[in-house]
């Protein structure tokens, strides 16, 4: 479903150069839970950025459920992200004005559903993160494990092709962690695929199958635990 | 489009809003009544003269002298200025239109006293007056050159007048003038010979007389001081000024001229309040509507530096470019129109503080609709170009963390 | 502290200098329109001889037609001249410190010498006119008693006309030609430009006053005709200027000086008496409606300040206010912008007061800026308005009181800008800012 073939990302300022990712190859096949570990620095959010077409690759080739990224313009992109990816970031990235129910409803108005679809979407998305009963709060009266779960709430209320996962617990205390990493499961059970980025070997150790990037390439494709259905290379 | 939403997140973040909101709200009220005085003034100004006003000099005759013969020097006067070559028409006259000063009396269509006294704006003129000042005889006919008496005895009606348009229908509604007879309330009366063109008079905001109640007299006044209306051919005028006021002063004995102008003067003089008051009105109107546009590029850029982090995340979660831009030109536009509801009322308030003021007439909607739909679409082409700014904001804002 | 924070704020504006300007700007602008209105509207409505307001009066009586009141527009009031007769036989029998009664004529002055003659605006009064309006004289005086009762012909000069006669020299007992007949000038007047000429607002309120002043009993000894408003309620036939001294028409102007309530009471007392005769007599058909004013009520009742002036001076104040609200939107973002150097300035033990009134100092200076730069723009327009206003030009200039009054408004506004935004930058919990995120 996403495949990634030397890809090369170089940031350029007036004084260094930095090759945040060199000659990275990577496939994610439907319904896997992967994780994607590193070092910071290593260049693991800018892979993340590219796998989420925030930030387009200098060289290689990038393919998601078979359209070829790397041509695309802006407003494609932006399709492609709202259809096809569900973002859930570090900080949350709740929108403080909105309340739950409006939070949720962000990507799906973007996506033209009408009212009655989104109605429907949202509350069955809330519903899977236990936050139903609150979808009238705004942000600032939840928990950050309750934000966080709204977020995952808004990631997969379209039903999309991947969620894409940054540090998803960075903020978080150890219960809530666990909390959000049992949802994560759960989801990727109903059939979900999931790339998950993070430091915490820990964390990763949830994940099918953990790839080790450092200094800008793969370094290591070792699955940390067995995946329901085919085993890996 | 996502209204609700927007207007949520906007109730709850209220400062900003309601800052530009009041001021659009000021501004049209503001803008709706100034663009109304400004169009009655420009109505003002463009009034119909009903005079070949370009083609006007006028000179003031002043005998002081106790040997000083009024008739003769008259007489005199208007055979040598008749003469000189490129005059077209001369005739004396009290007073001169849309100067401010002039004369009016109280006519009624009946001798009883007690009948109502209806103003009219008197003119002492002989019968060139018609070619003088550049009217046309629409009915009845002109007086004759022996009806006009130069010197007269005192102060009563003479035996016939002429009416402008204006003051026969004032006079006598849609019936015709000619023939008929008005009364001073003395019991005098006069017969009405002819009607003219409508001239306008001496003042511009009378209503009794109204600036077009012109009533011409057949004879000079009682005093040793008039005026000469001149009328020239076209191009001649300036030419002609200092040759006519040479003459003037070298003949004549006992009198001196105070002057020798062209009609434009008056034009001027008159309506440099109006023209001022236009002006200056303008000019706040722009600078209003200046600053109130500046305010709201300057609330939106505030909201795309503060929502950087939101609209990164819009960004990443599928709003195209375009949606980011839509997003602000909506809030913008909701604001605009809370600021035009309440500025419409406003509008209103100081429409009616004016009228009860200073009698003006009550603001027509279709200004108040005018300038708010202006103002909105004004408001909206000034946030466009923050909202573009917000639409570049990289995706990538969204997982940076700092 | 308050020069700590003028360095904080000096440093503060220097950093953002495009915003600054902005702020500066946009008061100023609003400063500069409120100034321009506020000086005419100011110079339209001071009452120029304000330390005699209360003990001059304008005397009117309602002489005026049974049928129709003298402006149906406000019935109650009584026509402001006065008939010949009635000015007369008032200024000679009605008990008050001083009186005048007076008119406005013309004629044309003979300056000999072969230079051509001119038109002069004459004013013809009592001998009390010049004491009771405080008109300053340059050399000589004016007449006395003798010359009123033997319309003797005398003559006082403006100043600009005894310039142009005789070159603004000491004129005093020289000769002068009016409408062939030769009068004494006795007196040359000092600069006297009373704005607006609030001894007679009928005729011309915004004109210099009269270029000569002769004895009032010449009018009538000379039949000098009148230059000025004439109005007559009842057609009679005037086969002169002769006639109009036994009319009906009301073209004279009455003023008393009465020093103390009583003799106001007195006075009014005197008049409503005479009216009352008058009325035995058939004359004055309305009823008894002797009004006096005083000079802020003459001003009143005549509406000087025209409406034009008040509308533009209220559409200025619009325009502050719209400046106002945006400079606080400015404030707003600015001091929220920069909440992170409170902050810290919070942490290091700054108290909520300490914070609000640095910003409060920081909006003063620019209030302040911005008053400078509201003068020099409300200059600028007022010149503009000369070119427009030309015959107004006295109402163009800004004297002291309004240049202090236009920073004073500036500073005012600023602070009100400024007030909000200090208070929630004040609020600001530092914790927020601190945080490394």
């Amino acid at each position: 479903m996403l495949d990634m073939q030397h890809v090369t990302k170089v940031y350029r300022t007036d004084l260094v150069e930095t090759h945040a990712l060199r000659d990275f190859n990577l496939e994610v096949a439907e319904g896997e839970f992967v994780a994607v570990t590193g070092p910071s620095g290593s260049g693991k959010t800018t892979f993340l950025n590219i796998a989420g077409l925030l930030e387009s690759a200098d060289g290689g080739h990038y393919r998601l459920d078979g359209d070829d990224i790397g041509t695309l313009g802006d407003d494609a992109r932006a399709r492609i992200r709202n259809q096809k990816i569900g973002f859930i970031f570090q900080g949350f990235n709740l929108i403080p004005d909105l309340d739950v129910f409006d939070n949720v409803d962000v990507p799906l108005r973007y996506r033209g559903f009408a009212a009655r679809e989104r109605r429907s979407r949202i509350e069955r998305s809330l519903e899977l993160v236990g936050l139903a009963a609150r979808m009238q709060h705004l942000p600032s009266q939840l928990s950050g494990g309750q934000q966080q779960r709204v977020a995952i709430a808004r990631a997969i209320a379209g039903e999309p092709r991947f969620l894409l996962a940054d540090e998803p617990t960075g903020n978080l205390d150890s219960l809530m962690a666990r909390q959000i990493m049992d949802l994560l499961g759960e989801i990727n059970r109903q059939g979900t695929t999931i790339i998950l980025v993070t430091h915490d070997p820990e964390l990763a150790r949830r994940a099918h199958r953990n790839i080790h990037v450092m200094d800008g390439q793969v370094t290591d494709l070792k699955p940390f635990a067995a995946r329901s259905g085919a085993a890996v290379a | 489009m996502e209204i609700r939403p927007i207007l949520s997140a906007l109730l709850r973040n209220r400062t900003g809003a309601l800052l530009v909101g009041l001021q659009v709200a000021i501004t049209l009220a503001v803008i709706a009544n100034a663009f109304f005085i400004i169009e009655e003034r420009l109505a003002k100004i463009h009034r119909p003269t009903g005079i070949d006003s370009p083609g006007l000099i006028v000179a003031e005759s002043e005998g002081y002298a106790p040997d000083y013969e009024h008739a003769a020097t008259l007489a005199a006067d208007l055979a040598m200025l008749k003469a000189i070559p490129g005059v077209l028409a001369v005739t004396p006259t009290n007073s001169v239109p849309l100067s401010g000063g002039g004369s009016a009396n109280t006519y009624q269509l009946t001798p009883d006293p007690k009948a109502p006294p209806i103003g009219g704006n008197y003119f002492e003129v002989n019968s060139d007056f018609v070619e003088a000042f550049g009217l046309k005889l629409v009915a009845g006919r002109n007086f004759r050159p022996e009806e006009y008496v130069p010197v007269p005895p005192n102060n009563d009606l003479p035996p016939v007048l002429i009416v402008t348009e204006t003051m026969a229908k004032t006079l006598f509604g849609g019936e015709p003038a000619v023939g008929r007879r008005i009364y001073d309330n003395d019991g005098k009366s006069a017969e009405i010979i002819g009607v003219v063109s409508d001239m306008h008079g001496s003042w511009l905001d009378n209503t009794n007389p109204g600036p077009y109640d012109v009533v011409f007299h057949p004879n000079g006044g009682l005093g040793k001081s008039w005026r000469y209306a001149i009328r020239v051919r076209p191009g001649e005028r300036d030419r002609l000024i200092p040759e006519i006021e040479k003459r003037l002063n070298s003949s004549g004995h006992g009198r001196a001229i105070p002057w020798v102008r062209a009609h434009d003067y008056w034009l001027v003089r008159t309506f440099r309040a109006d023209r001022r008051m236009v002006v200056f009105l303008s000019t706040l109107v722009i600078l209003m509507t200046a600053v109130t546009a500046l305010g709201i590029v300057g609330l939106a850029t505030f909201q795309v530096n503060a929502r950087r982090k939101q609209i990164g995340t819009r960004r990443a979660l599928g709003a195209r470019r375009a949606d980011i831009v839509r997003y602000f030109l909506i809030e913008n536009g909701m604001l605009g129109a809370g600021g035009v509801v309440i500025g419409a009322l406003l509008a209103y308030v100081a429409s009616s503080w004016l009228t009860r003021a200073f009698q003006m007439p009550p603001l027509p909607p279709l200004y108040v609709i005018g300038s708010a739909v202006a103002l909105l679409v004004l408001g909206q082409l000034a946030v466009l170009w923050p909202a573009r700014r917000a639409g570049a904001i990289d995706p990538a804002v969204a997982t940076r963390t700092v | 502290m308050l020069g700590y924070y003028l360095r904080l704020a000096w440093l503060s504006l220097k950093r953002t200098p495009a915003i600054t300007l902005l702020m500066i700007g946009a008061i100023a602008l609003g400063i500069g329109a409120t100034t321009t209105t506020l000086t005419v509207y100011h110079r339209m409505s001071t009452n120029p001889i304000a330390h005699r307001n209360d003990v001059l009066r304008a005397v009117t009586l309602d002489s005026w037609s049974p049928d129709r009141p003298w402006d149906s527009d406000r019935p109650e009031l009584p026509p402001p001249e006065l008939t010949y007769r009635d000015a007369v036989a008032i200024a000679a029998g009605a008990p008050a410190s001083r009186i005048v009664a007076m008119r406005k004529t013309s004629f044309t002055a003979d300056p000999g010498a072969g230079r051509p003659p001119f038109l002069v605006e004459a004013r013809l009064a009592t001998r009390d006119f010049f004491a009771m309006f405080d008109v300053p004289f340059a050399y000589g005086t004016g007449w006395g008693g003798r010359a009123d009762q033997n319309a003797e012909p005398v003559v006082v000069l403006s100043k600009e006309t005894n310039g142009k006669l005789f070159g603004g020299e000491n004129s005093v007992g020289r000769a002068l030609k009016l409408d062939g007949r030769e009068y004494r000038v006795i007196g040359v007047l000092a600069d006297w430009q009373p704005t607006p000429k609030f001894y007679d607002l009928n005729n011309g309120e915004y004109d210099t006053p009269e270029d000569v002043f002769l004895p009032f009993a010449l009018g009538a000894a000379l039949d000098l005709q009148p230059a000025g408003n004439v109005n007559c309620w009842k057609a009679e036939t005037l086969a002169g200027v002769h006639d109009l001294f036994g009319s009906n028409c009301v073209w004279h102007q009455l003023w008393a000086e009465l020093r103390t309530p009583a003799e106001v009471q007195r006075f009014q007392g005197w008049i409503d008496g005479y009216v009352a005769e008058q009325q035995k007599l058939g004359r004055f058909p309305r009823k008894i409606n002797n009004r006096l004013y005083d000079v802020d009520q003459w001003l009143e009742r005549h509406k000087v300040v025209g409406r034009d002036s008040r509308v533009l001076l209220i559409v200025s104040f619009a325009f502050l206010a719209v400046c106002v609200l945006n400079v606080v939107g400015l404030l707003l973002s600015r001091f929220l912008g920069g909440a992170g150097s409170s902050a810290i300035r919070r942490a290091l033990g700054a108290s909520r007061g300490e914070i609000f009134r640095q910003h409060l100092v920081e909006v003063g200076l620019v209030g302040a800026l911005a008053g400078l730069g509201g003068l020099a723009l409300g200059a600028l327009g007022l010149k503009a308005l000369e070119q427009l206003y030309s015959s107004y030009d006295r109402l163009t200039h800004l004297d002291l009181a309004m240049v202090l009054a236009a920073i004073a408004l500036a500073v005012l506004a600023g602070l009100l800008a400024g007030l909000y935004p200090a208070w929630r930058i004040c609020r600001v919990q530092p914790a927020s800012y601190l945080k490394t995120q």
